[in-house]
């Protein structure tokens, strides 16, 4: 048998909450974590709501202005080099090592590695580059590529814990935190490293989201508590958000050996493409259908075995639409009929940090016994008809949940979460 | 390959520059340049050199910079490294109007070294 892959710590620095209890009674009572925004100063703009990360505030590029909550400490060393997401990272990190029962000095015998996932900081870079131009390349911030680019995360995270086990960054865009955690798993189950660590996040600024707005594919529902509601028949696009989730993954072996309280077992992954478009999902979710599939059957389980589906659906009408039909054809055409949610209606879309935010909400649906609800959903589109989508969380404790992710290009990864025994 | 433009970028000289880029420094420091500019000697620039290096040091030095000995090493003993060390530069050659060169600035290694270096620089300031 190969090494199972075990959740032993997760840290949320969220919408909902910057600790576990906080995130889970969000969840629990259907609380949004949304607030009215302007970007840019700017009133014409018709995106009016985020999913902001309260405590934290990054006014300009320079670190020095920076400020996040008095809970968290944030080395001046590390933090030239870091971008917002770097702090959001770090101060999810340190809250999943402690979970863990994990102490810095034991992450650096290489049998420790850390897969990250971020899209870097368009924020930083965006400022650096307009710096390279006004001085015509004769000047620059020496760390401005380390704290802005895709892999920022890795990079300092990886220097600042000593990590000596394998270290990559992973872009797929929304999908990107899900193929660190999949392939994390397979560090694990390849016997290559005992644990990793796996961090996804975003910047929460005006250039990380209002970008999306040229994509038309942002709400512009001004309203907080009805701007994100995934397969209601009047959504009309994702509301942005930022943070970060970090999860300690470990060898079940390992962690029963030092007493770690085992959260979640992840008993498969799956992966595939839509072959399709490079921004829009598939009109019948060929991708997400087949990718869910292979998961199932990396862990050898049946659709009807599965409890509760953690769907991808950001709220946008044409990719909750395709996600609803992979779950028809996966599900509803056999019998099968989990509970679904998609829990973006109360965070928002965390781009990069989506995949890794909903793995550790599964894990907290399976280790404290219940099943976040469909938020915001008053009118479910017709397509719907057949899924079960509980208007209020659930008391009940599934046992298999399925956590969804999709991004650009067609990318689509899955996982499958088991309570522990 | 086009060949490299000669060093004619734009110097960050403007006053509001100068003034946006010391707010972090302590009010002292800022003083201590606005002296210097006003004409004072070279020696006002020592409280803003050590201010600038305790805002670029990677771990806060227990002792404040200003009591530590000349000779106090800024690798070895301060804990610099050669990242923040140009952010130093950078910084003193867009405050001060000097160009270091990377030779120049791998001579210099300790707080006194710095001191005097800085002060025979702002002697013969650059074109701008």
């Amino acid at each position: 048998m190969p090494p199972l892959p075990v959740i032993t710590g997760l840290g949320f620095i969220t919408s909902i909450g910057h600790e576990r209890s906080t995130v889970l009674r969000h969840l629990r009572e259907l609380q949004h974590g949304f607030e009215p925004v302007e970007f840019f100063g700017n009133s014409n703009l018709p995106v009016k709501v985020a999913g902001t990360v309260k405590g934290f505030s990054f006014p300009t590029p320079n670190w020095r202005d920076w400020t996040w909550p008095d809970q968290f400490s944030v080395d001046r060393e590390l933090l030239r080099g870091l971008a917002p997401h770097g702090v959001y990272a770090l101060c999810a990190l340190q809250q999943a090592l402690a979970e863990a029962g994990l102490a810095p000095a034991e992450l650096g015998d290489g049998t420790t590695g850390l897969f990250c996932a971020s899209a870097g900081s368009p924020f930083l870079l965006g400022n650096f580059l307009t710096q390279m131009h006004a001085t015509r390349g004769e000047r620059g911030n020496p760390m401005g590529i380390i704290s802005s680019i895709a892999g920022t995360l890795n990079f300092n995270l990886a220097a600042h814990y000593k990590i000596t086990g394998a270290v990559c960054g992973f872009v797929s865009a929304c999908a990107s935190s899900s193929h660190a955690l999949g392939y994390a798993m397979d560090e694990i189950r390849l016997g290559r490293q005992q644990r990793m660590l796996v961090v996804g996040a975003e910047d929460l600024t005006a250039e990380s989201v209002v970008s999306f707005s040229s994509l038309r594919a942002l709400s512009h529902n001004p309203d907080p508590a009805t701007a994100s509601r995934p397969f209601d028949r009047r959504r009309d696009g994702f509301v942005g958000t930022g943070g970060a989730v970090a999860l300690v993954v470990e060898d079940a072996t390992l962690a029963r050996k030092r007493g770690a309280r085992i959260q979640a077992e992840l008993v498969g992954w799956g992966q595939a493409g839509d072959g399709h478009s490079v921004a829009i999902s598939h009109p019948e979710g060929a991708g997400l259908r087949e990718a869910m599939r292979r998961t199932l059957a990396d862990a050898g389980v049946n659709a009807a075995d599965v409890g509760y589906v953690n769907a991808h659906a950001t709220s946008t009408p044409a990719g909750d639409r395709s996600e609803v039909l992979a779950l028809h054809s996966v599900f509803t055409s056999s019998g099968a009929r989990p509970r679904v949610s998609s829990t973006k209606a109360l965070t928002g879309h965390g781009l990069s940090l989506a995949g890794a935010m909903e793995a550790a909400f599964c894990t907290l649906a399976l280790s404290e016994g219940f099943i976040p609800g469909a938020a915001h959903l008053e009118e479910p589109d017709p397509v719907c008809d057949g899924l079960d989508l509980p208007p209020t969380s659930l008391e009940e404790a599934p046992r298999l949940a399925l956590n969804n992710s999709s991004g650009f290009g067609g990318s689509n990864v899955c996982h499958l979460l088991r309570r522990p025994a | 390959m086009n060949p490299a433009p000669s060093s004619s970028a734009p110097r960050a000289t403007a006053l509001a520059d100068r003034e946006e880029s010391i707010r972090h420094l302590p009010a002292g420091a800022r003083a201590a340049f606005e002296r210097f500019q006003a004409g004072g000697g070279p020696a006002e620039l020592d409280p803003v050199l050590l201010a600038i290096l305790e805002d670029y040091i990677p771990r806060t030095s227990a002792v404040p910079l200003a009591e530590l000995p000349g000779s106090t090493r800024l690798i070895d003993d301060l804990g610099f490294d050669s990242l923040a060390i140009t952010e130093v530069v950078f910084f003193a050659e867009d405050l001060f109007g000097i160009t270091i060169s990377n030779q120049e600035i791998i001579q210099v290694r300790t707080l006194d070294d710095l001191r005097g270096f800085i002060r025979r620089k702002v002697a013969v300031p650059a074109t701008v």
